[in-house]
């Protein structure tokens, strides 16, 4: 489409840093703790942007489980809140990016890392060993969006049946889903599996009853 | 074009997720009990010429597991050796359809994530697009937000108590809860119009004020329901039954709940002092009189104690807020931000257009933004992390729930116990699977 | 005349159709939000009894009716085909809202879009979530269906267990809840 063709109906709006957010929190404000990382690990992170009070830490792979230890046994932070992924979907790398949240209890404080990662590398170190609660975290992370965990003991896929194939949450996953991607159960006796997800629209209502299957599990 | 199939064999009788299930029990076998390597506890059997090892699948249609969830757990006789949890039976990808809604389409999918509080859920949705926008909610919305979160957390405790009584072979309890609750969807019903997807708080505010008539019944609730939730203390607190069925069952300790992520009752009945309203206070919660109740026992009985008095305590404040509450505007009076007033909508052009606006678009954020907001809903933290591009729709809406954090610490708390206490211990965790499921 | 409208069976029809259709016991498929309006359903206020049909059953093998309540993943539908499968014959289903009967508001790819792709399904409530009156509604639909059956007949026309595969057309058209339902609880017969 040529570019004066082009119809913007929604107002893009850019961040103004100078803005004050109305619901700014106490917590979210770590300048102490990032000036601490940063002096430890003047490599290890490579930019901080602040929105709405918040601080978002962006740390390289290499330094990450460091950077993670430091967090939990120096500086307090050992209760993992949230841990995922984001698609960012843009021809330039990186494409992904996994984000941590981490909350120090006692002092009552709250931090985000980002780590990116380049589409034909998606590969981060687990932190499982440091934090239980980051496994399921990282298999939901690695199922909606392919994101591999080294050093994880289990990576299964959290919600949807190993025998699904794709990475639902990635940008270029229909919505709607791959039609046949998942079977429904048979709708005779005789048949196999249902592969039309809209079958009662073109083949009518399933037969009611018959003998179930030998259950083998 | 063909499409890839996982089944390539279609004379193969199916049962039930082949694959998955190879998965599932290939991990049950190899895993290793988290007693021993926590705890160091030894879980090692007693040889026995009779076979009593056994692999039993609960779920994922089960009365007692609270919606789809499926256990499958390795048993050494009656005793719990291992357990692998499987979820996604309800997994339908909100967090995908959000990136395809407007902030304020999303609203109604809110409803339905935690349903037993799904006023709690519009609220912490809100105030996350409000925090990523920065949006100003006047003061009397804030207070209503204020009173429906509490009465969510209520309704929430409520069918927690009734179901999880139920589970434990109390039948009684449940109906004298339902009753409680049905209470409380009259006065949803009167504030919103609807018994439980409520879907009643707006971006920058809220659909509607209370009515006199619901003010009259909020309080007339909160009046009663103080005599009555003592009732069910004085019933339960000493019930040798309840005692003996929920003392030292799936004992955590404080570091152990911190490692594994538990959060809400479930942390603070270990006795870790961890919740949002105090953590960092959100609405009013700064400008009203509670304490947080805190046990240290971790055990199921102490998470029963927690949720209870939890219910007296919201009362508590819903009284506060009765009175304190200022009158007012309760949505923000700003085109962009918010949804116009009905009366500008029918009897100004302006309005009319600002409606079909903020309907199409919406509320915009700065591009490349993103944030992070948390509430303390009934189950525990629940959070949205928030990314935008620009646009009225979210580039990436993450949903931090509570259920799904304490489930994963259930998998451990069963290890070494009876069959018979799964039952006690899901109930006592309370995961909606909806939310979980996400 | 056959057997079908002879005035023994069908005077034996009325007995057993009024015995079953007063007995439901309802196998509660309880899946997402509308199970919570089920329970309502079941609860005090509403209370079901009154229809005969309180005696929630969690055991396929001894229930009739399933209402279907809640979103169906594709991950759960074995489940619960194969729990339709193990409930013995006669029996019924409801998709309870608007989830079970198209998908409803999850029209995403984890969500089976409406349940009767896999299921046959006698009465479809709308509603997200529809009212307890309205599963009150759907209830006493299925009892009116109930009513209008050919239950004896079918029975003993029913050897094999594919029999409505290979029934006339006037059985087939009450076996089939589709057609039934489409027009209005069953009043072909009446
Ligand atoms: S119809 Fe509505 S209330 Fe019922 S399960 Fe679906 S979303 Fe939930």
């Amino acid at each position: 489409m040529p570019e004066s063709l082009k119809f913007h109906f929604t107002p893009v709006d850019e961040a103004h840093a100078d803005e004050k957010n109305v619901h700014e929190k106490a917590s979210t404000d770590v300048a102490d703790t990032i000036d601490i990382l940063k002096k430890e690990f003047p490599d290890g992170i490579s930019d901080v942007v602040v929105y709405a009070g918040e601080y978002t830490v962006f740390v390289t792979r290499d330094s990450l489980v460091e950077i993670c230890t430091a967090l939990k046994e120096t500086l307090g932070f050992s209760y993992l809140v949230d841990l995922a992924g984001v698609d960012r979907f843009t021809e330039d790398a990186p494409r992904y990016e996994v984000y941590y949240c981490f909350v120090n209890i006692h002092a009552k404080k709250r931090i985000r890392l980002k780590v990116s990662l380049d589409e034909d590398d998606p590969v981060l170190p687990s932190i499982t060993r440091l934090f239980k609660a980051a496994d399921w975290n990282e298999r939901e992370c690695y199922d909606m969006l392919g994101i591999q965990f080294e050093g994880h003991p289990d990576l299964r896929r959290m919600y949807m049946p190993e025998d699904f194939e794709f990475h639902p949450q990635r940008k270029e996953f229909p919505l709607l889903g791959i039609p046949g991607s998942l079977p429904l159960p048979p709708r005779t006796p005789e048949g196999g599996l249902t592969m039309d997800p809209f079958a009662a629209a073109r083949q009518g209502s399933p037969v009611k009853s018959y003998q179930e299957p030998e259950s083998e599990f | 074009m063909s499409v890839a199939t996982p089944y390539h064999d279609q004379d193969a009788i199916f049962s039930f997720w082949p694959r998955h299930n190879e998965t599932l029990l290939k991990r049950l076998e190899s895993k290793d009990a988290w007693l021993s390597t926590e705890r160091g506890l030894d879980v090692s059997r007693i040889e026995d010429a009779l076979e009593h090892e056994m692999t039993l699948n609960i779920g994922p249609q089960h009365p007692a597991t609270h919606g789809v969830l499926r256990c499958v757990v390795k048993l050494d006789g009656e005793r719990i050796e291992k357990c692998v949890l499987d979820i996604g039976y309800l997994h339908r990808g909100i967090e995908k359809l959000a990136e395809s809604k407007t902030y304020q389409e999303f609203m109604p999918y809110t409803d339905r994530m935690d349903y037993l509080s799904p006023y709690a859920n519009n609220v912490a949705w809100c105030m996350a697009v409000e925090k990523i926008a920065n949006v100003e909610v006047p003061e009397r919305a804030q207070w209503i937000r204020m009173i429906m979160c509490e009465l969510a957390r209520i309704s929430s405790h409520m069918l927690w108590l009734g179901v999880g009584l139920m589970d434990a072979g109390a039948v009684s309890v449940f109906l004298w809860t339902f009753q409680g609750r049905e209470d409380l969807y009259n006065i949803f019903d009167e504030v919103s119009g609807a018994r439980f997807t409520v879907s009643h708080s707006r971006i920058g505010g809220l659909a509607s004020d209370l009515s006199p008539k619901a003010i009259e019944m909020i309080q007339d609730f909160a009046i009663r329901y103080e005599g009555i939730i003592q009732g069910w203390q004085k019933l339960l607190n000493r019930n040798r039954i309840w005692i003996d069925r929920n003392k030292d069952i799936g004992v955590i300790s404080a570091d152990e709940a911190i490692q594994l992520g538990l959060t809400g009752p479930n942390l603070r009945g270990s006795g870790v002092a961890y919740d949002i309203r105090t953590f960092e206070p959100y609405l009013k919660y700064e400008e009203v009189d509670f304490t947080i109740p805190l046990r240290e026992e971790g055990d199921c009985l102490a998470r029963y104690h927690i949720r209870v008095e939890e219910m007296l305590e919201s009362i508590k404040i819903i009284n506060q807020c009765l009175e304190q509450m200022p009158e007012g505007p309760i949505r923000t009076d700003d085109a962009k931000k918010a949804y116009p007033s009905k009366d500008e909508v029918y009897y100004s052009m302006e309005g009319m257009i600002h409606d079909f606006m903020y309907t199409e678009t919406g509320v915009a954020p700065p591009k490349g933004v993103a944030s992070y907001h948390a509430i303390e809903s009934p189950k525990g933290e629940l959070g949205f992390y928030l990314e935008s591009d620009g646009t009225g729709c979210p580039w990436r809406a993450r949903l931090n729930a509570p259920s799904f954090t304490n489930l994963q610490g259930l998998e451990s708390m069963m290890e070494g116990h009876p069959v018979a206490d799964i039952v006690v211990l899901i109930g006592s965790i309370d995961p909606v699977m909806g939310e979980a499921d996400r | 005349m056959d057997s079908a409208t002879g005035y023994l069976t069908t005077t034996v029809d009325a007995v057993v159709n009024w015995a079953r259709s007063n007995s439901l016991m309802p196998m509660p498929m309880g899946l997402a939000c509308c199970a919570i309006e089920m329970m309502a359903f079941g609860g005090p206020k509403y209370d079901v009894g009154r229809f005969g049909s309180e005696a929630m059953r969690f055991s396929p093998r001894q229930a009739d009716l399933m209402i279907v309540a809640g979103w169906c993943s594709y991950k759960m539908a074995h489940a619960i085909r194969r729990v339709w499968d193990q409930m013995a014959d006669p029996k019924w289903c409801i998709a309870m809202g608007a989830c079970a009967s198209s998908g409803g508001m999850h029209r995403c790819y984890g969500v089976v879009q409406g349940i009767d792709n896999f299921m046959p399904v006698d009465v479809y409530i709308p509603g997200c979530p529809p009212r307890p009156e309205a599963v009150i509604h759907a209830l006493m639909d299925i009892q009116e269906k109930i009513r209008n059956e050919y239950s004896v007949t079918n029975d003993y026309s029913s050897g094999s267990p594919h029999a409505e595969l290979a029934q006339p057309e006037s059985a087939r058209l009450t076996a089939d809840g589709r057609d039934l339902s489409l027009n209005g609880s069953g009043l072909v017969h009446a």
